[in-house]
């Protein structure tokens, strides 16, 4: 057995059914629970993130005198910056490896999905390899994939699933952002902040409604944490500190992890 | 500040997911038909979606018949009379004539009903097809017309239904067995819940139904009965599934499972009288030729046991005696004639063993012929 299967992807498979079988054989709530268990063990994570973007926004006076006092000299401005960053002990960057942390949480998560539905002969023989010999993991194999609406194995067909994921995704985006430092990086960020929605409202329609479910409850926890941690709603509100032109906004996305 | 060019790059890490999904892991792969022999001629599904009928002498295609649109093939083929029937996974019932493998009658006529994994029974001249729309079927075997479709059973049906007396029962993956009346389809007074879904096909011997279940273990069940009269291990599960139906001869269970063994069962006290372990999941049921049990297991090894003691020996490979028997995986069911085992290898290949002679014969290529 590879090691990925050992560490990740097979115990991810486990607890799903696992779970299935205390949550009535409902697959789709077995999904709901491991997302936030899983929330709950990147809580040290997230928290951080939290706290670095509303030291960000926080900062957002400081940085628009920066952008008064160098504006001209972006070299300037770009080393001001990071020395305020600095001296509030926070990292822009270190904000993204949270999210990046999850990439693999969601490849197994998409494994496990297609794997426990078994959804043609061979994955039900190759998921006899792959469980545990406990006695609640094969009581309930193998398992139904009908949940509300959906087949977890297949795309929501009503794009339901999409437009939640999609909203969900741009709410803790706009929640997320800090002040961007020059008009180049505002267009940038505009372009980000519109297409991340898009993607995942694209990749929900392209993948089972199973990982869906994931990508859309994981938003939801993370807008509500993100609300009690930094009592605001953040960028919802923000106005562009950038006077020449006020209507788009400047901002840069700290994009906070599903 | 590069927050967005990390982030651009965070969108391409996101492509291995869309790979994944795109890697067909939905998909069946060619299926696990296993051969039939009938009059010389051996019919078999090929991986790549066509019924085939071979010579037997000689190795050579008879004819050949491609499923249009191109269809995994789970099912073994049937012959009856001048007929071999298969059932498919894009959900439509064949019948060919066995001559020249010319399409007598096809069901539904257009359109399909679900996916078709377990092989069909015929008894009466009638077909019966348990289907991935959960129903059974029931067809007309000279002209494919509709006799009855049972009600909904399960959320899919995987298993074959088998036939007993003018009754038909059917194992299903949330641990039903249903009696259905051959005649109607209607359900019978007699059923049985397990707690534990079934993983096998049920195999009746005498009033008794033998089924491998997911919980681990090997279920004896009476008839009439709402409590198995055993269940094998009794103590602590097996290693795995028992996944391949068993084979039942003179009071004795022979059964195959995933965690390699084969065991030896008395059948009606479910005590173990041997055991004999492979090393590689059993995932075909074993064949019986006089008291020689053949086996294979998933790895490619054949292996021949003594019914009576549970010794055995591997069949070894002719191009070199340390790889398995044959050099694919074997999941097909496996078919033996006249001291002869036919199986169909996932390299889509027929072997032949000669149980007498220890031997394996050059492999029949199934690919299609110029």
């Amino acid at each position: 057995m590879n090691p990925w299967d050992f560490i990740i992807a097979n115990p991810v498979l486990n607890v799903l059914i696992a779970l299935s079988h205390f949550l009535f054989g409902q697959f789709g709530l077995a999904i709901i629970a491991l997302t936030i268990i899983v929330r709950l063990i990147t809580w040290p994570l997230n928290n951080r993130q939290l706290k670095s973007t509303k030291a960000l926004q926080d900062m957002q006076p400081k940085i628009q005198e920066l952008q008064k006092k160098y504006g001209k000299n972006q070299q300037k401005l770009q080393q001001e910056m990071m020395k305020l960053y600095k001296e509030a002990g926070v990292n822009p960057l270190g904000c993204l490896w949270p999210m990046l942390i999850q990439f693999p949480i969601w490849i197994a998560l998409y494994q496990a999905i297609m794997r426990a539905l078994a959804t043609t002969p061979e994955n039900l023989l190759d998921l006899s390899h792959r469980l545990y010999s406990w006695d609640i993991v094969n009581q309930v194999i193998p398992l139904s994939s009908k949940f509300l609406w959906l087949d977890l194995g297949q795309p929501d067909p009503y794009w339901i699933l999409a437009i939640i994921v999609g909203g969900t995704t741009w709410i803790q985006q706009k929640m997320s952002q800090a002040p961007a430092v020059d008009p180049r990086q505002e267009s940038t960020n505009r372009i980000m902040t519109l297409m991340m929605p898009l993607m995942f409202g694209f990749l929900t329609l392209m993948f089972p409604s199973g990982l869906a479910i994931y990508w859309a409850v994981s938003n939801i926890i993370g807008i509500i944490t993100q609300y009690f941690a930094t009592g605001s709603w953040g960028y919802l509100k923000f106005r562009s500190p950038f006077p020449s032109k006020p209507a788009k906004g400047k901002q840069t996305s700290i994009t906070e992890q599903r | 500040m590069k927050q967005p060019k990390i982030l651009f790059l965070v969108v391409i890490a996101l492509l291995p997911l869309i790979l994944v999904s795109c890697s067909g892991t939905a998909q069946p792969k060619g299926g696990w038909s296993g051969p039939a022999v009938h009059d010389g001629i051996i019919y078999v599904g090929t991986r790549d979606g066509r019924v085939v009928a071979i010579n037997s002498s000689t190795g050579g295609q008879n004819w050949s018949y491609p499923i249009d649109p191109p269809a995994a093939i789970y099912t073994t083929p049937i012959v009856d009379g001048e007929l071999v029937y298969v059932g498919t996974y894009s959900g439509r019932v064949y019948a060919l004539a066995i001559a020249r493998g010319i399409e007598r009658w096809v069901y539904p006529r257009t359109g399909s009903i679900g996916a078709i994994v377990g092989s069909p029974v015929i008894a009466n001249d009638t077909i019966y097809i348990s289907n991935s729309d959960g129903m059974v079927y029931a067809l007309d075997t000279t002209y494919g017309d509709l006799k009855w479709k049972s009600e909904p059973l399960a959320v899919k049906l995987w298993t074959s239904p088998t036939v007993m007396g003018d009754t038909l029962y059917v194992s299903t993956f949330d641990g039903h067995i249903y009696a259905l009346s051959m005649e109607t389809g209607e359900l019978l007074d007699w059923s049985f819940k397990s707690q534990a879904g079934f993983a096998s096909s049920p195999v009746i011997y005498g009033d008794t139904i033998f089924v491998g279940s997911f919980d681990r273990c090997l279920y004896a069940i009476k008839i009439g009965s709402d409590v198995p009269v055993w269940k094998f291990p009794q103590e602590k599960p097996a290693g795995n599934w028992f996944w391949a139906p068993p084979v039942v001869n003179e009071g004795i269970v022979y059964a195959g499972c995933l965690d390699g063994k084969l065991y030896a069962i008395e059948a009606k006290t479910g005590e173990k009288l041997w055991e004999f372990d492979t090393g590689k999941p059993i995932v075909s049921s074993p064949v019986l030729i006089g008291n020689l049990l053949i086996v294979a297991n998933e790895a490619g090894n054949v292996y021949i046991i003594n019914s009576e003691t549970g010794d055995g020996e591997r069949i070894k490979n002719p191009d070199n005696a340390d790889k398995p028997t044959i050099n694919t995986q074997i999941r097909t069911p496996l078919c033996a004639r006249e001291g002869l085992v036919y199986i169909r290898g996932e390299d889509n290949q027929l072997y032949v063993v000669d149980i007498e002679k220890r031997e394996v014969s050059q492999p029949i290529p199934l690919t299609e012929e110029e």
